[in-house]
């Protein structure tokens, strides 16, 4: 059921970029469902990389597609972080699944939850959006972004050594 | 640790307190807890750093925007992890059960913190079932909420288990680490092989000095008339024989066979064991020693074991509710250990092998170490009765001729083996799997009976 979800909305954001296309629409669409065969094999094994690479996949195909109609960023943008944002999710909440169910009073409030982080993702988006006005594209904005990149990401590696850590009882 | 009543022999309880807690009196029931980094904190990651790069790179600001939730979710999840405060407490209703009964596992969690997905499994040991109640379960737990989850096994096998080790999972609300750790809460629990109803036993040729229920050759005190004598000083007046004394002019008395028990041996025969699904020789033979020894002791017999195998152990002769519990805790520790060391019988203590005791021995006649011991064993003398339990039922045979072939040459020597042991003297009886241990038994008195008749 989650991982059929996570697989439609995959599907839903390839489908809408290969629609929203100026050129090359069938590149864009070919990407996209190499994306939904990937997540598909992913959750099906239970490969966390293989849904790493079908969500990146599947955000390389929206990017594509954005590509073909100019330098900004298109309002789409919001449906397509959302839906990759919310795939996301459903596809390890069903590989959680796998070893052990959730019990139904969990689950109802798992997918309210779910439904409030998908809700937050696009008023995020939304809001950096038109925030940032990023339909001008380039300059000093994607310099910030790059430079915030490089320190999350080093922020983030350190985090994640901390976490691998062994904490003993305290 | 506490201490509660309950249904059944005894009660045990265990609490483990302290889980994902900072308190660590129990540290070592309690386990290490570990954190690491669940699969979808690594995938966040991932796609973060690949979607503000190719950004960077491509200057493409939809990929920085596709990647701004994941950095948000990573960033207050990781802010917002806690480590989790559970206690859990387990308690098992009974810790000694019979094969097939029903036992109940309580596990108490008492939420000192959040726990936005906690999830439990009680390890089942193989031979348990579980008939009620969901194992593995992931739940939810809010500060101060107390769960009692309640599962019901059904001890499908007999053995002595360990049961009651908890595994315990949690989850931060965002899913991106996880908090591992295992109570080592197990306790023991014994499941004894549920007796056979048998009618009849087989009686051992020779009595021992001990008052029984047994007939003995030897006149005494009893109730089974053997003969008459007459009246010598110092005999009871309720002895005289009043009818035969008017009749031949004199006093005479009246004799009887004096009432006795004897010593029985169960010669556990555990180097092999043929094996299919969930049943197997040993498994037989095992069920069959715990109602012989059961009904020998209510009868007042002597009962000792010897379990040979690749380990060899043994139970002297004993009588009593004490020696029923001593035999089957024996017999619950018997398990195929593989040994290429030779055992002769003649390791065995004496008193392991009383004189004039019954040796009965349970064994599916496979490993030729067992197979001469209880031939040394007839040669020494003892009155021995071989209750082969058939492999036949377990064994496939290979394919094509040459496995017929081999099935049927391997028969043919089971079947020289049980000529031998009948030329020795020893009775040999196959019981397959399904017949009812009565009836071999019956068999085998009634043979005897003939053989005591025609000699």
């Amino acid at each position: 059921m989650l991982a059929t979800a996570a697989v439609l909305a995959v599907s839903g954001v390839a489908i809408y970029g290969a629609l929203e296309a100026d050129r090359v629409g069938l590149l864009v669409l070919a990407l996209g469902a190499g994306s939904v065969v990937l997540l598909v094999y992913g959750l099906a094994l239970a490969s966390p990389p293989a849904i790493v690479a079908a969500l990146a996949g599947v955000a390389g195909s929206w990017s594509a597609s954005a590509w073909t109609r100019g330098a900004g960023a298109p309002g789409g943008t919001i449906l397509a972080a959302a839906g990759i944002f919310v795939a996301a999710e459903l596809a390890y909440w069903s590989l959680e699944q796998v070893s052990v169910p959730d019990e139904a009073e969990l689950v109802a409030r798992r997918a309210a939850g779910l439904a409030a982080r998908g809700a937050l993702a696009l008023a995020l988006v939304s809001f950096a959006l038109a925030a940032l006005d990023l339909h001008a594209g380039g300059g000093l904005v994607l310099e910030a972004v790059g430079v915030a990149a490089a320190v999350g990401l080093l922020a983030l590696v350190l985090v994640l050594a901390r976490a691998g850590h062994e904490v003993p009882e305290r | 640790m506490t201490a509660t009543t309950g249904a059944g022999f005894s009660a045990r309880a265990s609490e483990s307190r302290g889980l994902f807690s900072g308190i660590a009196s129990d540290a070592a029931a309690a386990g290490r807890v570990t954190r690491y980094a669940t699969p979808k904190l690594g995938g966040y990651v991932v796609l973060t750093a690949l979607g503000l790069l190719a950004a960077l790179i491509f200057a493409r600001p939809e990929l920085a925007l596709i990647a701004a939730p994941f950095a948000v979710t990573l960033a207050v999840g990781l802010a917002l992890a806690r480590q989790p405060d559970v206690r859990v407490h387990v308690e098992i209703d009974r810790e000694r059960v019979l094969e097939g009964d029903e036992i109940e596992v309580e596990v108490e969690l008492d939420a000192r913190d959040s726990a936005p997905r906690l999830e439990l499994l009680v390890e089942i040991p193989p031979g348990l079932e579980l008939v009620d109640g969901t194992n593995p379960l992931a739940l939810r737990l809010e500060p101060g909420d107390e769960r009692t989850l309640e599962l019901r096994f059904r001890c499908a096998r007999w053995g002595a288990y360990r049961l009651g080790d908890v595994h315990l999972r949690a989850r931060d609300a965002a899913g991106l680490l996880a908090w591992e750790q295992t109570l080592d809460r197990a306790g023991a629990l014994r499941v004894y092989p549920r007796p056979e109803e048998l009618r009849e036993l087989v009686a051992p040729r020779e009595t021992q000095l001990f008052t029984g229920n047994r007939v003995s050759r030897q006149k005494g005190e009893g109730l089974e008339f053997v003969d008459l004598r007459p009246f010598a000083a110092g005999d009871r007046i309720r002895r005289i024989n009043w009818r035969a004394s008017a009749r031949r002019g004199d006093l005479w008395v009246n004799e009887f066979h004096a009432e006795r028990n004897a010593d029985v041996i169960l010669f556990l025969d555990s180097f092999a064991d043929a094996r299919r699904g969930g049943t197997g020789t040993l498994d037989q033979a095992i069920r069959a020693a715990a109602s012989l020894s059961e009904r020998y002791l209510l009868d007042k017999d002597r009962v000792g074991l010897v379990n040979f195998g690749g380990v060899l152990n043994w139970l002297r002769p004993g009588t009593g509710l004490m020696q029923r519990y001593r035999i089957v805790e024996a017999l619950l520790n018997t398990e195929i250990t593989l040994s290429y060391a030779w055992k002769e019988i003649d390791v065995l203590p004496r008193g392991t092998l009383p004189p004039k005791a019954l040796v009965l021995a349970l064994t599916p006649l496979l490993d030729d170490r067992a197979v001469s011991a209880l031939l040394d064993l007839r040669a020494r003398g003892f009155d021995l009765v071989i209750v082969e339990i058939s492999p036949l039922p377990f064994v496939e045979p290979a394919p094509g001729a040459s496995g017929e072939l081999a099935l049927r040459l391997w028969k043919l020597r089971r079947e020289g083996l049980r000529s031998e042991y009948e030329r020795a003297g020893a009775p040999v009886v196959e019981w397959h799997e399904g017949t009812p241990l009565t009836a071999i038994l019956e068999g085998v008195s009634a043979s005897r009976r003939h053989a005591r008749a025609r000699a």
